[in-house]
């Protein structure tokens, strides 16, 4: 219900804006709204798993370039022109995106930006810097050649819901949490079994193809001609930007809202002072950005929501002690997963079974260096199904490295990783997670712009389970965590955050958990509670690794030790022998220590 | 040969220009991890100044504004910091504000000189404008050797800078590490200003080196925006040294590719090389490995 009350409303706006507005102007500014509102939400799309792209004029420019070349050829309808030009900017898209998709943050970005321009400079040298687009008014739905410009307004609007669908369906689905699981935290969403790259290219052909579908709407109902400089150039993508920030970046209705209000207020002003003033529309926009970036960076949206929550609230002092007010209800309703993640689904390809006389997980002589750093040289072991194996060893010894290799944060420089007798070292690590490892970290992870409860649902759905928030609430129910499922992250305590990462690691059943540090920052009573839930939560065939400084709660938790120091393994076996063991003494306490208690 | 060296000479000569005006943006990306898409708008700016003093009644040449150009610019930039750039510093989650900031800084600067000056290219263009020497068969103009020289003084100086004065020494530790430099007494807020400040005024240099033999535009600064990034980039992101020595490959590539291909898509080849440098080598030719996790 309150995802259909936003499609009425903008229904009915531009419905009586077109019926009434009759002066030519009016209509100009109402149809450029609707167009870059469109234009803003294919843009947003990809602002969902946190990737800002400045290259999204490339594909307004094959979108435009593609319907003119084929309308001038031969007479081939503007609707034909479009799905084609969407299938071209949709394949182009996957063919940036592979390899821009392994580059985060601001070198996404920057790399985005040199494709419209190649294409301009291109297009504009070895093609046509300008084409007509041919007048055919024999057949106005066929070629898009309305006499009435009203007709112009209706086929956008039609555009415009048709993408804010497609967005909504996926901010619903499992689609959505990837991508805020991705823009949140994408080192854990790959730990998570979320394949990244898949998504996120999902999201960019999409993007793109949405982005063409507009550029041939654009140009027949305004631009009228198709120009290289103006389809591929920056201005496309700093609307684009424009909009979509000030309404909320990643939010399906930002940019309406932000068209709404900047596109009617650039024109106006344009209109008004145009003639003195040459950049006024520019400098709206401009002004706009600067003034987002600096009071509200997430857009008016989550402004105003956030306001909603705050007067929900008033005057009372907090949410969770008494809830929220029914004005707070409806304004603001609590988030809460959506039903279509109750479907079942089949996993994506099934685990691997555990042959029965191979180890869980077999290291074999693995080797890594950070330029001429050597952190490990050959480093060997092999855990059997069901076993809890203690890694230990001074700072800077390779223990979390190891890690890192095991689930393919790293990659290893020689040696293999056998997990239940299959090489894994090819496999990224969204597979292995798949085929039944998990880990925590060290300095513990969390999707922090989610709910505990999503966080775990993350983790699930990671793992293709068949019913992920049903799991995930049960598995927040055994670890203690299901009062605070709906909280804020940073409203939780150290060692309910580490509660957090159990039951995270643990949705998924794995056949290896592996715990990097986990009584780190835990107070007496919480370290000697923690090994007991950890053993609680587990199945008999869960194999457990646990990289741990408390030497003493470690090996009353294990039955066998693995002792690392700079790199090499210098002692396994139970745990009583490793600690006795006068390298790992000395390893530890350092050799004059030993020399000390030789002369005793 | 002799046409390559024709074009090679000319490539060395605009790269060492590409060199100080992406050091600016190197500088203020390793202290202040700021991508500023506002930068070539500064440089721009930069442009007007030297055209304004050249023909707005003084006919000072532009490369004796330069010490002027420098101090207006680095009072310019380290303003700019202050109101705007220092609420936008830091967390992961302000990449989003740093980048719609600066661009629309960089929006804002166009159209205002486009309101005041009008789109119509602007020259600035002292006696020399033309002259040249031969060395054997090649030609070399004035004004591009005089630019070049001015780079290569500039950024001798800035070396300097960072590594004998006290506060280019606190620039480098805040670059290297701003969490340590904080604990070692570096005022981080100023030391960022004067970064910031030094930044724009290395390129508002550049720009003013550039004015004897580029026309001026409001829209200027657009075509050298991904020059400067693919010349920071191929250098490695945060490393001055590296991005001068980036510059100068640019400049190379820019010029000899017209020995292939048509001047007119001669940026085509950069924009090609800076994807490709990203793609191979993200942390640069010369970047150092970093950790994962």
């Amino acid at each position: 219900m309150r995802r259909v009350v936003p499609f009425v409303v903008l229904i009915a706006v531009v419905a009586v804006l077109n019926g009434w507005l009759d002066q030519r102007f009016y209509v100009r500014v109402l149809t450029l709204s609707v167009v870059w509102a469109l234009a803003g939400v294919a843009w947003n799309l990809m602002a969902k798993a946190g990737q800002i792209s400045l290259g999204h004029s490339a594909f307004v420019g094959i979108g435009a370039y593609g319907f003119t070349i084929l309308l001038r050829g031969g007479g081939t309808s503007p609707w034909t022109g479009m799905v084609i030009g969407m299938g071209v900017a949709a394949a182009v898209a996957l063919v940036i995106g592979l390899p821009t998709f392994r580059l985060r943050g601001f070198y996404f970005t920057l790399a985005t930006i040199s494709f419209p321009l190649i294409m301009e400079l291109l297009v504009s040298h070895y093609g046509d810097p300008e084409l007509t687009v041919p007048f055919h008014p024999e057949n106005e739905w066929k070629f898009m050649e309305f006499s009435d410009s009203h007709t112009y307004v209706w086929v956008g609007l039609g555009m415009l819901v048709v993408a804010l669908v497609i967005s909504e369906l996926i901010d619903v689905t499992s689609f959505g949490f990837a991508l805020r699981a991705i823009r949140d935290n994408e080192v854990l969403a790959r730990a998570v079994g979320i394949r990244t790259v898949a998504w996120k290219s999902a999201a960019f052909m999409i993007s793109a193809a949405l982005s063409a579908a507009m550029a041939v709407l654009w140009v027949k109902a305004v631009l009228r001609v198709t120009v290289a400089e103006e389809v591929f150039g920056i201005t496309v993508v700093i609307v684009m930007l424009s909009v979509a920030f000030v309404g909320g970046v990643g939010q399906t209705w930002g940019p309406v809202v932000g068209a709404a209000f900047l596109i009617p207020l650039a024109m106006f002003l344009d209109d008004s002072i145009g003639e003195s003033v040459p950049g006024a529309q520019e400098l709206v926009y401009a002004a706009a950005l600067v003034l987002v970036a600096l009071l509200i960076p997430r857009g008016i949206l989550p402004a105003i929501e956030k306001g909603c929550r705050r007067l929900a609230t008033w005057p009372r002092p907090s949410l969770e002690q008494t809830g929220p007010s029914l004005l707070g209800r409806l304004v603001a309703p609590p988030p809460r997963p959506s039903p279509l993640l109750r479907t079942p689904r089949r996993p994506l390809r099934p685990r691997l079974p555990q042959p029965s006389d191979a180890p869980v997980l077999e290291v074999d002589g693995v080797a890594k260096s950070f330029g001429a750093n050597r952190v490990l040289s050959d480093v060997s072991f092999s855990v059997d199904p069901g076993r809890r194996v203690g890694i230990i060893g001074p700072n800077g010894a390779g223990k979390t490295t190891l890690f890192n290799i095991m689930t393919a944060h790293l990659r290893a420089d020689a040696g293999r990783i056998l997990f239940k007798g299959v090489q894994v070292d090819h496999m990224r690590a969204p597979r292995r997670y798949e085929l039944g490892m998990s880990r925590t970290f060290q300095v513990p992870q969390g999707f922090h712009l989610m709910s505990p409860l999503d966080n775990v649902v993350v983790a699930a759905i990671g793992a293709s389970m068949p019913d992920p928030v049903a799991a995930s609430m049960a598995m927040l129910e055994r670890v203690g965590l299901a009062g605070k499922a709906l909280a804020e992250l940073s409203a939780l305590t150290t060692a309910e955050i580490k509660s957090l990462e159990l039951a995270r690691a643990m949705v998924s059943d794995p056949d290896l958990l592996l715990l990097d540090e986990p009584l780190a920052g835990l107070n007496e009573a919480e370290r000697a509670r923690f090994f007991e839930t950890v053993d609680e939560l587990v199945a008999p065939h869960t194999a457990i690794v646990v990289i741990e400084h408390s030497v003493r709660s470690l090996i009353q938790y294990v039955e066998s030790v693995v002792a690392l120091d700079e790199g090499l393994v210098i002692a396994q076996g139970p745990p009583e022998d490793v600690v006795s063991n006068p390298r790992v003494i000395e390893a530890y306490l350092g050799s004059r220590w030993m020399e000390h208690a030789r002369d005793q | 040969m002799v046409e390559f060296l024709q074009f090679l000479v000319p490539g060395i000569l605009i790269g060492g220009v590409y060199a100080l005006l992406a050091s600016g943006l190197g500088l203020i990306f390793g202290v202040m991890r700021v991508v500023n898409f506002a930068q070539a708008d500064f440089m721009m700016l930069a442009m007007y100044l030297s055209w304004a003093l050249f023909a707005g009644g003084f006919g000072l040449d532009p490369f004796l504004a330069v010490p002027a150009v420098f101090v207006v610019f680095l009072l310019l930039g380290m303003a700019v910091h202050w109101l705007f750039i220092r609420f936008v510093i830091g967390r992961r989650e302000n990449h989003d504000a740093q980048v719609i900031l600066t661009i629309g800084l960089g929006l804002i600067f166009q159209n205002l000189i486009l309101i005041k000056y009008s789109s119509e290219p602007r020259v600035v263009a002292p006696s020399y404008a033309n002259a040249g020497d031969f060395i054997g068969d090649i030609f070399i103009s004035r004004v591009r050797l005089y630019a070049f020289l001015l780079s290569v003084l500039v950024a001798a100086l800035l070396f300097v800078f960072l590594n004998r004065s006290r506060t280019g020494r606190a620039i480098r530790a805040a670059s290297e590490n701003w969490e340590a430099a904080t604990y070692m007494g570096i005022d981080i807020d100023r030391t960022n200003r004067i970064a910031f400040g030094v930044g724009v005024a290395l390129t508002a240099v550049g720009g003013s080196a550039l004015v004897t033999f580029q026309s001026i535009t409001p829209f200027v600064g657009f075509r050298f925006v991904v020059v400067m990034f693919a010349a920071v980039v191929l250098g490695g992101l945060g490393s001055v040294s590296g991005a001068f020595v980036g510059g100068v490959l640019i400049g190379i590539i820019q010029s000899v590719s017209q020995v292939w291909t048509s001047a007119a898509v001669k940026n085509v080849w950069v924009f090609a090389l800076f994807l490709l440098i990203l793609y191979v080598r993200p942390n640069g030719l010369f970047g150092k490995v970093q950790r994962a996790i």
